[in-house]
């Protein structure tokens, strides 16, 4: 079939970018300690890298379709819709169907980091949530996006989304992270993940294992793009023929609902699921009493 | 879509067939490279997409471990078709092993679009000087149009006289010469004779949109060298085009002199729209411009429909075009015709003369599929089981005797070699009837040879 029309090969990715200024901030002071290490990155390197493979993604098809969701310290927020720009900025005597992508990204992103920053000025900025990002937000924006996509038109465009994370995670962001992956998970949507921190994200190794994505960190950031290019550009369709990285093992630790800290082992209530580090009278999301340990003793002395 | 012969090649086979020197000349602009790009499999695009910005030749047995055991088949295709498009240039390295490298002209040109973006061909005129632009509707209806008479025209010897007279008027446009050209292989002109459809001009016309721009385009860049154009040009003209955003207009100033004169052919077929400012003329591409390349036949260029087919095998098509009227006729009887309905019946007959006319049963229902009414088409199916099943039946009928070319023999001197002589034929594959009481079998004639010299072996 000569005149076969390779449409099924379409995707429309959803990138979450990590510009928490806490971990890039973190990652030029590494840079400037040792130098052209391999293994760190500054923020412009890495805008050097991602830029391309935007680009690079909507080259592949024209009905590929890019989105740019920034994931800041405070806040998170479209960056960049590469649909958008067709339809509202073709009149405008510009550039017309596909503006200099870089321009609008670095434009927009200039103005969320601002933004970001602003909204931060009341809260303490040594606070320990600062340091770990917007994923959960960022997720629920990303799948708000994709709904919105396939319920509004005729067209089905396979749905990825692509966290370029390098912040730690957030464990207090562990109920709405996981709401997320779940929410994913129904709607079919692979989360695949490129973490550039310096340690494993756990949340993201479940998200992209739930979700049948790929979770990958690259051992050598200066080749970010051929990662991105060889990885994270292969449409779901492809994916079915060709090698990719295999999960190395997952972190499933959850983390506690009552403090927020990741938990081994702990204490689970038994009509909700929620997870607790420490022994509760009551479940504080369900309201359900749980049978106390003290019972007992008054079971013995019943006995006597 | 129907799959008919004419087909069979798309534009990206065309530019695939173009001599190694002129390909890489191709490359020079980048807008080819970036629609080549985009029409090759999709493991194709990854594979030169992952080659981008290495410069060392990679050897063909890494590559095959990038696939999993089940894609070899559409690794295999993927490479193909990157060695057939010069994307990818075959070296065979010291160890005699071959070792693939892009392009060096290819990748520079896309390696330039990751870096700085994609560009437009050309700037698009600002708005104050283009006083009137047509809408995208107004686009969507002149293609419509231009389109039809250009498809009428196609068929003139047949189609003409069914043709209002203000349609005639506008053919008269289109040059004779490429007329000839393009009705070339569509109707068969016999001297003293009437010119009549032939069977690809019957498909011709069943054929969406796509698949006809196609096929005429086609025509067009061949016989290009008749009419002093380079092929070259045309097709990166052609390529070029496909890259402007609908509806936009652009210069005329901008183009060349001989994609002037090209220009002016293919707003006869609807490609694009000239028009004329007091001072400047432009052009505005149509959505078949744009999509040229693309060859795209999905939602994208879908028009409205207009044939309802209900159980009874009865039609309705709500249209005023007489084209529209001709192509039912071409495998229905039509019964009558309201000034917006024509409503026509599916029966044995017409079918059958259809399909002596070479048009096939899967042409006719992707055409009711593809035009149906909306009120119809978002039911499922869109065209009444029954009546595919029907259309499909009948067909069938007509090749319930199939003829093979078939040699008998008889006279076995006994059972052994009867039955030797039948696992043979079965063997081969050739053994089409056996009768063993009578000792007699039937086998294909290309097996005639290898039977003798069988049965001379067993005397």
């Amino acid at each position: 079939m000569a005149s076969k029309l390779y449409t099924d090969d379409v995707s429309l990715v959803v990138v979450l970018l990590d510009v928490n200024p806490f971990f890039w901030g973190g990652a030029l002071k590494k840079t400037t300690t040792t130098t052209n290490s391999p293994s760190v990155l500054s923020f412009s390197n890495f805008l050097n890298h991602v830029l391309p493979f935007l680009n690079s993604i909507l080259l592949l098809n024209q009905l590929n379709q890019v989105v740019v969701i920034a994931c800041g310290a405070n806040t998170c927020g479209y960056i960049y819709d590469s649909s958008e720009t067709k339809t509202s900025e073709a009149g405008v005597g510009g550039s017309g169907r596909m503006p200099d992508l870089c321009e609008r990204v670095l434009g927009s992103l200039e103005e969320f980091v601002v933004n970001d920053q602003r909204t931060g000025w009341g809260a303490d900025p040594t606070a320990a949530n600062a340091a770990s990002g917007m994923l959960s937000g960022s997720l629920s924006l990303a799948l708000c996006y994709i709904q919105r996509v396939l319920r509004g038109g005729l067209l089905h465009p396979q749905p990825r989304i692509l966290c370029v994370q390098g912040s730690p995670d957030g464990p207090e962001q562990y109920v709405a992270v996981m709401n997320s992956i779940f929410s994913a998970q129904r709607s079919m949507v692979p989360i695949d993940s490129c973490v550039i921190g310096v340690q494993h994200s756990a949340f993201l190794q479940q998200a992209s294992y739930i979700t049948g994505g790929v979770y990958l960190k690259p051992q050598q950031l200066d080749g970010l793009f051929q990662y991105l290019s060889m990885v994270f550009a292969t449409d779901l369709h492809s994916r079915n023929f060709i090698q990719l990285p295999k999960p190395v093992g997952v972190d499933f630790r959850a983390s506690c609902f009552c403090h927020k800290k990741t938990i081994d082992m702990g204490y689970v209530c038994s009509v909700c699921l929620s997870i607790f580090c420490k022994q509760h009278k009551k479940c504080s999301t369900c309201g359900s009493e749980f049978n106390q340990p003290h019972l007992v003793p008054i079971s013995t002395s019943e006995q006597k | 879509m129907p799959q008919v012969r004419i087909l069979a090649k798309n534009f990206m086979d065309m530019v695939a067939a173009l001599p190694a020197t002129k390909l890489d000349k191709l490359y020079e602009n980048p807008f080819i490279c970036e629609a080549v790009l985009r029409s090759l499999p999709p493991l194709a695009k990854k594979y030169a997409l992952q080659l981008l910005f290495i410069d060392s030749p990679i050897s063909a047995k890494t590559m095959e471990g990038w696939v999993l055991a089940d894609g070899i088949s559409k690794h295999r295709v993927a490479i193909d078709r990157l060695l057939q498009l010069r994307v990818f240039l075959e070296e065979i390295d010291r160890k005699k092993e071959s070792t693939y490298k892009l392009n060096p002209k290819f990748q520079g040109n896309i390696q330039k679009y990751l870096v700085y973006g994609g560009s437009l061909p050309r700037q698009p005129m600002p708005s104050n000087v283009t006083v009137r632009l047509p809408t995208l509707e107004d686009l969507e209806t002149y293609v419509l149009e231009q389109w039809e008479v250009a498809t009428a025209a196609i068929n003139q010897g047949f189609l003409l006289q069914l043709i209002s007279s203000s349609q005639v008027e506008k053919l008269t446009s289109f040059s004779a010469s490429m007329m000839k050209f393009f009705q070339r292989g569509l109707l068969s002109a016999r001297e003293n004779e009437a010119p009549k459809l032939t069977e690809n001009g019957f498909q011709f016309l069943l054929m969406d949109t796509n698949a006809q721009l196609w096929y005429i385009i086609r025509e067009y860049i061949s016989t290009a060298e008749d009419r002093g154009v380079e092929q070259m040009d045309l097709i990166s003209f052609l390529l070029e085009l496909s890259f402007h955003t609908t509806g936009e207009a652009y210069n005329l100033n901008t183009l060349t002199d001989i994609q002037r004169s090209v220009i002016k052919d293919l707003a006869n077929l609807g490609l694009v729209k000239l028009q004329q400012g007091r001072k400047e003329s432009w052009f505005i591409p149509t959505k078949l411009a744009t999509n040229l390349s693309v060859s795209l036949s999905d939602s994208s260029a879908r028009k409205q429909g207009f044939v309802v087919v209900e159980t009874n095998f009865r039609m309705y098509s709500y249209s005023t075009s007489k084209l529209h009227c001709e192509i039912l006729r071409l495998f229905s009887r039509i019964e009558y015709q309201l000034p917006n309905l024509i409503v026509g019946a599916i029966t044995k007959e017409s079918l059958y003369s259809a399909f002596e006319n070479g048009i096939n049963s899967d042409q006719i229902i992707s055409f009711l599929q593809e035009n149906a009414h909306p009120r119809v088409a978002e039911r499922i199916p869109a065209v009444p089981e029954n009546v595919t099943d029907q259309i499909r039946l009948w067909e069938n009928d007509r090749n319930r005797v199939e003829m093979t070319l078939a040699h008998v023999y008889e006279d076995f001197p006994s059972k052994e070699v009867f039955e030797a002589t039948c696992d043979f034929a079965r063997d081969m594959g050739g053994l089409l009837w056996e009768d063993t009481d009578k000792k007699r079998l039937v086998v294909r004639g290309e097996y005639h040879q290898d039977m003798k010299d069988f049965l001379r072996r067993q005397k």
